[in-house]
């Protein structure tokens, strides 16, 4: 496979044609930020936070959904960069309704420590209705708290690429979006069993491990 | 080849036909139910919740019971500056229904949708398959009479 030379920040950089230019900078040590990527995963590019400026190129790019081109020109961090990751962030929070102010778990919460980076305080943004879903306990594995998930679709991607289970999908459109289970429905144990990977992968806090299952220690039975 | 570009992130099972095959079922039951749903989800090897999500995404493909006819108001732009907004007023006041409801003789729902393509006749709304142009809120009990 040819390679393909390019400039990130300045530093050139050979790599392999069809590289993404995220998997470009991390090669040559620069940051950028991710949110809705999962690594090995096929991008998705939903949350627009990667984006970077290419010469040439009218609009920001996503970073982890774009392939690297011969002479391609990458800044990660210009001014014009930071100000839309600003708004971006701000726009996810305006999305996000969880109770994060009680939540012992915040530190965890990746859109909170985006916000933190990039001192995105509260969202100027009204909003007519409040994305607000009841929290669902009925599984023993999985709390889903669905007011606090901004639909990265992470869960759903790892649930299909990883778990090979298929038990999430996004379903309705626009501000009425959200992740669906069966018709719908409750995520029961029939559908969802104890793999736990849309735990591990939600950034918000909207899949958590149940009460219960977190404080079960000790093993199996022998 | 690195993870970009490497097919759709739903493949499984046979996808391309879903679409065809959910407009197929709506012809025959007249909106989808979860029966409906999970007999195609058997039928195309796809999960119950990726065939939901598709359906729900369309505003022609209702999944929830359905009337036996199903208005659709237009509310972009151009219906929303020509007083879409009274015609669907007027609609509840007939009915006694909100946008997303049907009525309690499963005669009529109501939906306001995205684009109808009549720009030209703003406000407009569509009843089954029927364009209606040119909307005024007087002239809705007339057009709903005659579905009565």
């Amino acid at each position: 496979m040819a390679n393909v030379r390019l400039s990130i920040d300045g530093k050139s950089i050979k790599v392999r044609d069809g590289t993404t230019i995220l998997e470009a900078a991390e090669a040559c040590g620069i940051t950028i930020p991710t949110f809705c990527h999962i690594k090995g995963l096929l991008p998705t590019g939903v949350c627009r936070v990667c984006v970077v400026e290419v010469k040439g190129s009218k609009t920001l790019m996503g970073a982890c959904h774009t392939p690297v081109a011969e002479g391609m020109i990458v800044s990660t961090h210009t001014p014009r960069v930071v100000a839309a990751r600003k708004v971006i962030v701000e726009l996810m929070l305006t999305g996000h309704t969880g109770d994060c102010v009680n939540d012992t778990n915040a530190e965890n919460c990746v859109l909170h420590n985006l916000a933190s980076d990039y001192q995105v305080g509260a969202p100027r943004f009204n909003v007519k209705a409040p994305r607000f879903y009841p929290a669902e306990e009925s599984n023993p594995y999985v709390r889903r708290d669905l007011s606090k998930c901004v639909l990265c679709r992470k869960c759903v991607k790892a649930c299909h690429e990883i778990a090979r289970k298929d038990v999430l999908s996004v379903g309705y459109r626009g501000f009425k979006s959200k992740v669906v289970t069966g018709f719908d429905e409750a995520l029961n144990t029939e559908a969802c069993r104890d793999c736990g990977i849309c735990i591990e992968h939600c950034p918000t806090g909207a899949m958590s491990a149940a009460p219960g299952f977190k404080a079960r220690k000790g093993g199996a039975v022998r | 080849m690195s993870a970009a570009g490497k097919g759709t992130l739903s493949s499984t099972g046979n996808r391309a036909e879903l679409l065809a095959l959910l407009k197929q079922e709506l012809g025959k039951n007249g909106s989808l139910s979860k029966t409906v749903l999970t007999s195609l989800a058997d039928k195309t090897g796809l999960p119950l919740n990726e065939i939901y999500g598709v359906s729900t995404f369309y505003a022609y493909l209702p999944v929830a019971a359905a009337g036996k006819n199903i208005i659709r108001v237009c509310g972009c732009l151009p219906c929303d500056l020509k007083d879409a907004q009274g015609v669907i007023g007027s609609i509840k006041k007939e009915l006694g229904i909100e946008p997303g409801q049907t009525t309690a003789d499963a005669r009529f729902s109501l939906e306001q949708v995205g684009c109808i393509g009549a720009c030209d006749q703003a406000p407009a709304m569509m009843i089954n398959d029927t364009v209606y142009g040119n909307l005024t809120p007087a002239k809705i009990a007339e057009i709903l009479k005659s579905f009565k």
